[in-house]
C-alpha cells in the first residue's frame, strides 16, 4: 500500500480534525494531567505551586477518596449487572416479530434520550418520604408498613441510585445488542434447532456466544459511564448520607468548586482516568478471549 | 489561575436554576437606562428585602436594585456564586454571604477590600462578633446585614408548673428534660443531628461548653482529639443512645425546621435553634403563644456558656462595574431603617447595635437584649480559606459517630487527623 506516503494534500486533509481535537481533547487534558503535580494555594488569590507526586500521596491516605472510589465501584457494578441482562432480555424480546413492534422500538429508547439531570430529579421525587410514588406503591402493596427515606438511608440512596442508573440506561444497552441479534444469520439459529437444542441451550450456545462482541461494546461504554456518573449522583443525593453515595467524580468536583483545590481535584480525575483506562483494557481483553473461537 | 473545568460550571448553574426557583434570567450587563445593582439571595428573604431595595433605589434616580431568587438551598446559592466569580462574570455586583463563605471568597481574591469604606465609628456601630466574621487576614471584605447566634428555648409553662428553673448546664438540661419528658409523644431535647453544617453548629456549642475548641485560628492548633471535644461527642451521641435517651432517634436527619416542628407541635422540652423560631412561636395562632422562654445555650459546670455564630452579609464582587454604588447599597442595609424593615417582621437579630435599643424592634422581639448579651459570647467558626472541607470532615466523622457506626473517640481522631492534614497543607503553603 502506497497510504504511508505523507503527500501535502494529505496532510492539509488531516489538519483540521488534527487542530479540532488538539483543542477540545488533548490541550484540556494536558491541563489537567499538569494541574495534579501541583498544590493549589488559597491564601491571597488561587496559585499554583508544583508538588510533583504529593497530590497522590495524599490521595491514596485519604479515606474519604477511598470511600468515594468503593461507592462507584458499587454503583458501576450493580448498574452494569442489572443492565447487561435487562438489556439482553428487552432485545431478545424486541427481535420477535409482533404488531406495533416499530413502535415498542422507539418508545424503549425513551429514558435514554432524557437529560439526565431531569430524570434525576424525577427519581428523587419518586423515591421522596413523603410524596413519592414508591413508598406509596408499595406501601398499598403491603411491602411497607410505613414511609421509608429512601434517600436518607445509606444502603436504600445507593439502590435509589442504581435503579434510576438502570432505569435510563438499559435502553442503551439493549439498542446495541439487538443490532448484534439482527447480524445474526437466521440460518445459524435455524441448524441449531434443527440439531434438536432447546430455547435456553439455543440461546446460551448460539446467540450469547454470537452477540458476545456487542455485548461487549456495550458493557465497555456503560463501565465509563457509570464509572464517571457525576449529574444523577449531584442531583439525587448529593454524595448522602454521610458520603454513602459519594462517587469519585462527585469528590473532584467538590474538590474543584467547594474546596477552589485544583490540584488536588485534578489528581483525583488523574487517578480515576487511570483506574478507568486499566478497566477497559481487561475489558477489551475479554472481547478478545470472546472473540477467538473456542 | 486560569478557568478550570468549565463544563461542570454550566452544568451546575443549569442545575442550580432548574433546582431553584430560577425561572427568571439572571440579570445582563447594565442594560440602558440606567444602573442595575444585582445580589442573589435566598427566595424566602427577597419580600423583606423589597421595601430595603425602594428606599434605596428612591435615593438613588435611575438606579435599579435586581433581588435575584436563588435555590432553597445555601449550597447551591455558594457554587452559584462560586461558578460566577470563577469565570469572573460581572453579573453579581453584591455577594450577599453566609459567614463560611467569607474566607473563601476572600482568600480567593473575588471580593473587594472594604477597609477604607468603613472607618472605626461605622464599625463600632455594628455587633462586634458579627463584624468580626467578615475579616479576613486582617482585612474587611463582608459587613454583617443580619446576624445569628444559637439559642436554647424551653417550655416555659412546665418547667414553672414543676416548679423548676431554666438549666445551666448540660447535666441540669438532661435531668430536667428526662423528668418533664413522655416518650415517644414528648421528648426532652431536640437539636439538628442531619449531617450539614447545622450539626457543626450544634456540636462547636457543646464544644466550647465543654472548653474546648476545633481549630485555633491563631496558631492552627486542632483541639478535635482532646477530652472536651469527646465529652462533647459523647453528651450529643448519648442524648439519643442508652437506655434513657432524651432526644428521638430521628434527631439525626433534623435540620433547623423539623426540630421547630416538633416543638412547635407541644412534642419537646427544649429545642436548641436560631433567633427566628421565637416570632413563629409567639404567633397568634401558635399553640405556644406566651409558653416560651430562652436561655443561652448550656454549658459544662464552671464553663461560659456558647452560641454558634452565624448570619448573612454583603460583599462587593471584584468584578462589579458599580463597586461605588454597591457600597451606596451596603452602607444603605446597615441603617437604622433598613434594620427595621428587614428584622421586624422576620425576627432576625439585627447586625446594627442601635437597633438592639430600638422601640419597634424590642416590641417584636422582648429577648433582643438577650441576644446581645449571647452575642458577646458567640463562638465564631473558623476562619480559614478551606472552610468547607474542614466542615465536611468534621460533619462526616460526627455523623457516624451519632449514628453510632463508631465511637465518639476514634471518631474524633480521625477528623482531628484528617483535619491536621488538611492545615498541614495550608501549612507547607505558608513557607
Amino acid at each position: 500500500m502506497s497510504g504511508r506516503v505523507w503527500t501535502r494534500e494529505r496532510l492539509i486533509a488531516v489538519l483540521p480534525a488534527a487542530l479540532l481535537l488538539a483543542v477540545v481533547v488533548a490541550l484540556p487534558i494536558a491541563r489537567v494531567v499538569f494541574l495534579s503535580f501541583t498544590r493549589t494555594e488559597l491564601e491571597h488569590g488561587v496559585t499554583l505551586h508544583p508538588a510533583g507526586f504529593e497530590p497522590f500521596v495524599r490521595l491514596w491516605q485519604d479515606g474519604r477518596w477511598w470511600t468515594s472510589l468503593g461507592n462507584t465501584a458499587v454503583f458501576t457494578g450493580s448498574s452494569l449487572v442489572a443492565e447487561m441482562v435487562l438489556g439482553v432480555a428487552i432485545a431478545l424480546l424486541l427481535q420477535r416479530r409482533f404488531r406495533g413492534r416499530g413502535v415498542l422500538r422507539a418508545l424503549v429508547m425513551l429514558p435514554w434520550a432524557l437529560p439526565t439531570a431531569v430524570m434525576a430529579l424525577a427519581w428523587a421525587w419518586i423515591f421522596n418520604d413523603s410524596f413519592g410514588v414508591a413508598n406509596d406503591l408499595l406501601q398499598r402493596l403491603g411491602i411497607l408498613h410505613g414511609p421509608l427515606a429512601w434517600l436518607g438511608h445509606r444502603g436504600t440512596a445507593m439502590a435509589a441510585m442504581v435503579i434510576a442508573d438502570v432505569w435510563k440506561t438499559t435502553p442503551f444497552v439493549a439498542l446495541i445488542v439487538l443490532a448484534g441479534l439482527q447480524s445474526i444469520p437466521e440460518q445459524v439459529i435455524e441448524a441449531a434447532r434443527i440439531d434438536g437444542l432447546g430455547a435456553w441451550q439455543r440461546f446460551r450456545r448460539v446467540t450469547l456466544p454470537l452477540v458476545a462482541p456487542s455485548l461487549i461494546v456495550a458493557l465497555a461504554f456503560r463501565m465509563v459511564q457509570a464509572y464517571g456518573a457525576f449529574d444523577l449522583v449531584y442531583v439525587m443525593t448529593g454524595g448522602g448520607p454521610g458520603g454513602s453515595t459519594e462517587t469519585v467524580s462527585l469528590y473532584a468536583f467538590q474538590n474543584y468548586f467547594r474546596y477552589l483545590d485544583f490540584g488536588y481535584g485534578s489528581a483525583i480525575a488523574v487517578q480515576g482516568a487511570l483506574i478507568a483506562i486499566v478497566l477497559v483494557l481487561i475489558v477489551v481483553r475479554l472481547a478478545r478471549g470472546a472473540g477467538e473461537p473456542a | 489561575m486560569n478557568r478550570v473545568g468549565r463544563a461542570p460550571v454550566t452544568f451546575v448553574v443549569a442545575a442550580a436554576l432548574l433546582l431553584g426557583a430560577g425561572c427568571r434570567p439572571l440579570p445582563g450587563d447594565a442594560q440602558a437606562g440606567g444602573a442595575h445593582l444585582a445580589v442573589l439571595m435566598q427566595p424566602g428573604e427577597r419580600p423583606f428585602w423589597l421595601p430595603v431595595a425602594e428606599v434605596f433605589e428612591r435615593d438613588h434616580p435611575g438606579v435599579h436594585v435586581d433581588l435575584v431568587e436563588g435555590p432553597q438551598s445555601t449550597d447551591l446559592r455558594e457554587n452559584l456564586y462560586t461558578a460566577s466569580l470563577l469565570a469572573g462574570d460581572p453579573s453579581f455586583d453584591l455577594v450577599y454571604m453566609d459567614v463560611t463563605w467569607t474566607s473563601k471568597f476572600a482568600a480567593a481574591g473575588w471580593l473587594r477590600s472594604l477597609d477604607d469604606a468603613f472607618d472605626a465609628d461605622a464599625r463600632a456601630a455594628l455587633l462586634p462578633a458579627a463584624l468580626e466574621a467578615g475579616i479576613y487576614r486582617g482585612h474587611l471584605y463582608r459587613v454583617p446585614v443580619r446576624t445569628d447566634v444559637g439559642v436554647l428555648y424551653y417550655r416555659k409553662d412546665w418547667l414553672d408548673g414543676a416548679g423548676l428553673a431554666p438549666p445551666h448546664t448540660f447535666d441540669e438540661l438532661a435531668t430536667i428534660a428526662r423528668r418533664l419528658q413522655k416518650p415517644p409523644e414528648r421528648w426532652g431535647f431536640v437539636w439538628q443531628g442531619k449531617q450539614y453544617e447545622g450539626l457543626i453548629c450544634d456540636f462547636l456549642e457543646v464544644l466550647h461548653g465543654e472548653g474546648g475548641f476545633w481549630i485555633d485560628p491563631a496558631t492552627l492548633e486542632v483541639g478535635l482529639d482532646r477530652p472536651e471535644a469527646i465529652a462533647a461527642l459523647r453528651f450529643l451521641a448519648g442524648t439519643r443512645a442508652g437506655p434513657d435517651p432524651i432526644s428521638p432517634p430521628g434527631v439525626t436527619t433534623y435540620q433547623e425546621e423539623e426540630s421547630r416542628r416538633l416543638f412547635q407541635d407541644g412534642r419537646a422540652v427544649f429545642l436548641r435553634n436560631w433567633p427566628y423560631v421565637w416570632r413563629l412561636s409567639q404567633r397568634e395562632d401558635s399553640p405556644l403563644r406566651g409558653r416560651v422562654g430562652v436561655v443561652p445555650m448550656v454549658h459544662a459546670k464552671g464553663r461560659p456558656s456558647a452560641g454558634t455564630l452565624g448570619g448573612w452579609g454583603l460583599g462587593i464582587s471584584a468584578f462589579s462595574r458599580h463597586p461605588d454604588l454597591a457600597l451606596a447599597f451596603i452602607r444603605h442595609t446597615t441603617t437604622l431603617e433598613s434594620q427595621r424593615l428587614l428584622c421586624e417582621p422576620t425576627g432576625y437579630a439585627p447586625s446594627l447595635r442601635a437597633a438592639y435599643s430600638d422601640p419597634a424592634l424590642r416590641a417584636a422581639n422582648p429577648f433582643l437584649d438577650d441576644l446581645l448579651e449571647i452575642h458577646a459570647g458567640a463562638v465564631p467558626r473558623p476562619i480559614v480559606p478551606r472552610y468547607a472541607l474542614a466542615s465536611d470532615i468534621l460533619q462526616r466523622r460526627l455523623s457516624a459517630a451519632l449514628a453510632g457506626a463508631m465511637p465518639p473517640a476514634a471518631a474524633l481522631r480521625a477528623a482531628a487527623r484528617e483535619t491536621r492534614l488538611m492545615l498541614g497543607d495550608a501549612a507547607v503553603a505558608k513557607r
